[in-house]
């Protein structure tokens, strides 16, 4: 009797421990994140943890594993999963890292990033969303997110500098204070392009106080590869 | 159009176009089919119909608005359901024209006798329509135009109602000005595609829009933000502050930023690749054309030229700039060194005679590279004869200067490339290296060039201008490799070899093999942002999946897309029921090749004249009006003196052969003789125009209306037909057109409209011939 009942106690919390999308998200890593070159063993495994589901709007959750980005409202998007990997693969995370994300968004960039390093300072221009994110990312129990509602412009001088600043809305020029708030050393990622477009994923590098920059890869819904 | 331009983009006009022809064409096939009962019943249906046309008219925009048939264009490419909700708006602008087609057609046919008098009033009304459509798009915001112009056909009604039914009527005639005033004083807010420049600019902080006004070049709005600031590509190197701004939108497109000329002290203005020509020397006179908000203005005034002279077409742009952002500017446009003409560029280098040290043009292309959205728009400044226009406009050491995004797959800065050395080839000039600078910082890139080659001075000058920003030279004379990539790297370094293929000797090799379209744009078929390649689209599919492939090159494929869709509803809407009528005889073919016909070549006519004329008179907005008004008032009179005309075989060939003739002469004269006279005064350039406009859209405005009245001598039945197949043809001549010109340009489009009338001249034989042999049965 008592062995019954503790298989009906496992099978139950099983059950409500179930996370729906379980596996969708490993297949998402496998197939759309791994197959495609990202290697890093700390990025993939924050990325099979993170319940990019929770991230978008409900009547969206069905897709949200798919391979591309998907609209969260006032225009904004979640980046599609390999972008959000490929980023935070190439900035190389680790734990005592501390960095700043302009473009808070829906959160799912910071909880990936919350996973990995020690402090994340993330910037929303957008009220609502900055809102709306700082609350769900405090739901699901990030207490290493900081979360602000102001222009990304001027970055978060009062805990600069940083390892790495990861800028995940488009911009027509690089903000002359996030590169002053880049540690020496340090990365910075920032996308050239607009949502639903061509997005040029940008690296910046500053190294004895000069900067360098290097266009990596065009990304729009999938990665692009040179078919001939 | 207007309003599927603001809340969408361009691309949906031709959606409301072949929608508004599709409810003539179907309008036409209904009454085919249920002719006798519609004609027993026409007393009141014609009127009918058309106060049914008025009241959807005014009440479109708001139903279009409801949740169940908003759509974003974006979004259907992310969310299929969005599908039904563009088919749900096709169908509530399709009602309006079906229901005003089906009055229309029906007094046609009861009031067959008067058909001349009846199409000249009908062409004549739409011409005078084009006309009223400015002056109430400079008056009306566009939201307020539908329900004020609904009242036309509500008023037309009145006037045709039987007496018999006057009491009801009164009613819901009375009902039917109370909807539309209601609609008028209460417009329903029109709102924009979340995806929309404008849409996101509002999502700044305290954003809001601080000027608004339509006008006939669509709606312009100013929005202000304390967050937000303008500066293109700027440079690594500049550590100061980026100034706010106000950011202009017409259509809810991005325009230009409003930059403070801050006494010529805009510092930021120097840290941009845009400043290399005066870095390489200094630049007294300045041309700037398609000069917008004015940021190569304010760069020219920063960098102290003496005589700077901005072109700029759109007037209320420059009326915004000169007074009420003139304080935002720092009276910029007041500037005492500036003159600015208000006309389009083109026009304006193919009459000014000066001499400039520079020419500047306005970035190729957006922010980001783009997505095609430009596609299927004439870009007369950016084709291989504008360039030559503007070299003739340069002293011996002037330059030209062009700037892009580097977008990628490359395709901008490649186009730009091969316009450029296809000019210097024009001009015998084949050391291509010698006299093309160009210069990219890790976003954008500047051309640079000389007709005199590059001196020695000059090249020192972009060097350190390169150092001093942490840009990289990309074509320089003596350039090593790893020059090119000293600040800025690039993962994908083929763009290096296809900027040195572009500069080699077998450069249309070239061109055919890349998978984009970058061969130089000309002026017979001036697409310069079309880049796709219908042979590439396989090649696009393995890259980046079918469904990302729009993403690249949106414009032409929902071009392609609707195309596909029109013929497809045209067929099943207006040609498959008319093969249920009750006709005899071999009188259905004749019919269809008949007004087939003279439907396509009407729709290719209007089309090239459109496009000619756009150069002509440097603006697209009076062009189009123009060309339109004068050709229908013209066709009216046409139609009108048809009715004179004996409908016999002779006179139809011999109508059909005048037009044809005209046609032939129009192909090789009409570009030389606009070209000659493009310097005259304005009043002079109208009486032409017009001349050239009338002598064969009055020809044009026979043959409708002689068809309808031999076929109805002979089947009274085939005249709703023959209303029914002009739809049609109209409606998949208005796509195909645009199909046309892109692929084999404008002249080919004038000889297939002139093949058309030859083949309505031809089958007028056999039409002639066949509704005789019907009599006679």
């Amino acid at each position: 009797m008592h062995i019954l009942t503790l298989i009906l106690i496992l099978c139950l919390s099983a059950f409500l421990q179930e996370d729906p999308y379980v596996r969708d998200r490993e297949r998402m890593v496998r197939t759309q994140i791994e197959m495609r070159g990202i290697k890093d063993q700390v990025t993939l495994s924050s990325m099979k943890k993170v319940q990019r589901h929770l991230f978008v709007p409900k009547d969206l959750r069905d897709n949200a594993y798919d391979d591309r980005p998907l609209p969260i409202g006032y225009g904004q998007t979640i980046s599609q999963p390999f972008i959000v990997a490929y980023m935070t693969e190439i900035i190389r995370p680790d734990k005592n890292s501390k960095m700043l994300e302009i473009g808070t968004g829906s959160g799912y960039q910071a909880a990936v990033l919350a996973e990995i390093i020690s402090d994340v300072y993330t910037i929303e221009i957008i009220t609502e969303l900055s809102n709306s994110s700082a609350k769900r990312l405090k739901e699901l129990g990030y207490k290493n997110v900081y979360v602000k509602n102001a222009d990304g412009y001027y970055g978060w001088k009062e805990h600069a500098p940083f390892d790495a600043i990861i800028v995940t809305a488009a911009s027509e020029y690089i903000p002359p204070p996030l590169i002053e708030q880049l540690k020496d050393g340090g990365r910075m990622i920032i996308p050239v392009g607009s949502p639903f477009q061509t997005q040029m994923l940008m690296l910046i590098e500053k190294k004895d106080g000069k900067v360098t920059t290097k266009s990596l890869m065009p990304v729009m819904f999938v990665p692009f590869k040179r078919g001939k | 159009m207007h309003i599927f331009s603001i809340t969408q983009w361009y691309h949906f006009a031709f959606m409301v176009i072949s929608v508004a022809l599709l409810g003539f064409g179907a309008a036409g096939s209904f009454i085919a089919l249920f002719k006798n009962r519609l004609i027993a019943n026409a007393p009141w249906l014609i009127p009918f119909s058309m106060l049914i046309s008025g009241l959807l008219q005014c009440s479109a925009i708001f139903l279009s608005q409801l949740p169940f048939a908003r759509f974003d264009s974006y979004l259907i490419f992310a969310d299929y359901s969005q599908f039904i909700n563009l088919i749900i708006t096709y169908l509530i602008f399709f009602l309006p024209f079906f229901f005003g087609a089906l009055s229309i057609g029906l007094s046609f046919i009861i009031y067959i006798d008067q058909i001349g008098k009846l199409y000249f009033s009908n062409l004549t009304g739409s011409g005078l329509g084009g006309i009223a459509a400015l002056i109430l798009y400079s008056i009306f915001l566009p939201e307020e135009i539908s329900s004020l112009i609904s009242l036309l056909p509500i008023i037309s009604a009145l006037i045709l109602f039987p007496k018999n039914y006057k009491r009801i009527f009164t009613v819901i005639f009375t009902l039917s000005i109370a909807v539309s005033v209601f609609f008028f004083i209460n417009p329903s807010a029109l709102k924009k595609s979340e995806f929309k420049s404008i849409s996101k600019t509002l999502n700044l902080i305290d954003a809001k829009v601080v000027f608004i006004k339509n006008s006939p070049y669509g709606l312009i709005e100013v929005v202000s933000s304390p967050v937000l600031r303008y500066s293109q590509g700027l440079s690594l190197a500049y550590q100061k502050e980026v100034p706010q701004s106000k950011a202009i939108f017409l259509n809810g497109d991005w325009f230009g930023a409003i930059v403070k000329a801050n006494n010529g002290k805009n510092e930021f203005l120097h840290y941009t690749t845009t400043a290399l020509p005066y870095a390489m020397k200094e630049k007294e006179s300045v041309l700037i054309l398609n000069a917008g908000s004015g940021i190569e203005t304010a760069q020219a005034i920063s960098y102290n030229a003496n005589r700077i002279t901005a072109v700029e077409q759109n007037s209320i742009i420059i009326s915004l700039m000169k007074n009420e952002f003139a304080e935002d500017s720092d009276s910029l446009y007041h500037h005492k060194n500036l003159t600015i003409r208000n006309i389009d560029s083109r026009t304006f280098l193919q009459a000014d005679t000066n001499k400039y040290d520079l020419i500047t043009l306005p970035y190729t292309n957006s922010f980001g590279g783009g997505v095609g959205l430009y596609a299927l728009q004439e870009q007369y400044l950016l084709t291989v004869d504008s360039f030559e226009d503007m070299f003739d406009h340069l002293n011996s050491e002037g330059v030209i200067c062009v700037s892009s995004w580097i977008d990628y797959p490359f395709r901008n800065p490649l186009k730009v490339l091969s316009t450029i050395v296809e000019v210097l080839h024009e001009k015998n000039i084949t050391e291509f290296k010698n006299h093309i600078a160009a210069v990219k910082s890790w976003g954008t890139i500047t051309f640079v060039v000389k007709i005199s080659p590059l001196n020695s001075e000059e090249i020192m000058n972009i060097r350190s201008f390169c150092d001093l920003l942490m840009f990289d030279p990309v074509i320089l004379p003596d350039l090593s490799e790893s020059e090119r990539i000293k600040y800025n790297s690039m993962q994908d370094e083929k763009f290096f070899e296809y900027i040195d293929e572009i500069l080699s000797g077998h450069r249309s090799r070239f061109y055919e093999e890349y998978d984009f379209n970058i061969k130089p744009a000309d002026d017979d078929q001036p697409y310069f942002s079309q880049f796709l390649k219908w042979k590439s689209l396989s090649y696009l599919k393995d890259v980046y999946g079918i469904r990302n492939a729009p993403f690249l090159e949106i414009g032409y494929l929902l071009v392609m897309i609707t195309f596909i869709q029109i013929v497809i509803i045209a067929f099943v809407l207006i040609v498959l029921p008319l093969f249920k009528t009750d006709l005899k005889g071999n009188g259905k073919l004749k019919t269809l090749i008949y007004f087939g016909a003279i439907g396509l070549g009407y729709m290719f006519v209007e089309i090239i004249f459109i496009q000619r004329f756009i150069l002509y008179f440097g603006n697209i907005i009076y062009a189009a009006a123009a060309v339109i008004s004068s050709m229908l008032i013209c066709s009216g009179v046409g139609s009108y003196l048809s009715s004179k005309i004996k409908g016999s075989k002779r006179n139809l060939i011999f109508i059909c052969g005048l037009i044809l003739a005209v046609l032939i002469l129009y192909k090789f004269l009409l570009t030389p003789v606009l070209q000659s006279t493009i310097g005259f005064e304005f009043f002079l350039k109208v009486v032409i125009a017009f001349f050239l406009i009338a002598v064969p859209s009055f020809l044009m405005g026979m043959p409708f209306p002689i068809g309808l009245k031999i076929i109805s001598a002979g089947n009274k039945s085939l005249v709703a037909w023959a209303w029914g197949i002009n739809g049609c043809s109209s409606v998949v001549s208005s796509i195909l057109v645009v199909v046309v010109a892109v692929e084999l340009g404008f002249a080919v489009v004038i000889l297939i409209a002139a093949l058309s009338y030859l083949t309505a001249a031809l089958t007028n034989v056999s039409l002639y011939h066949s509704v005789s042999n019907n009599n006679l049965e």
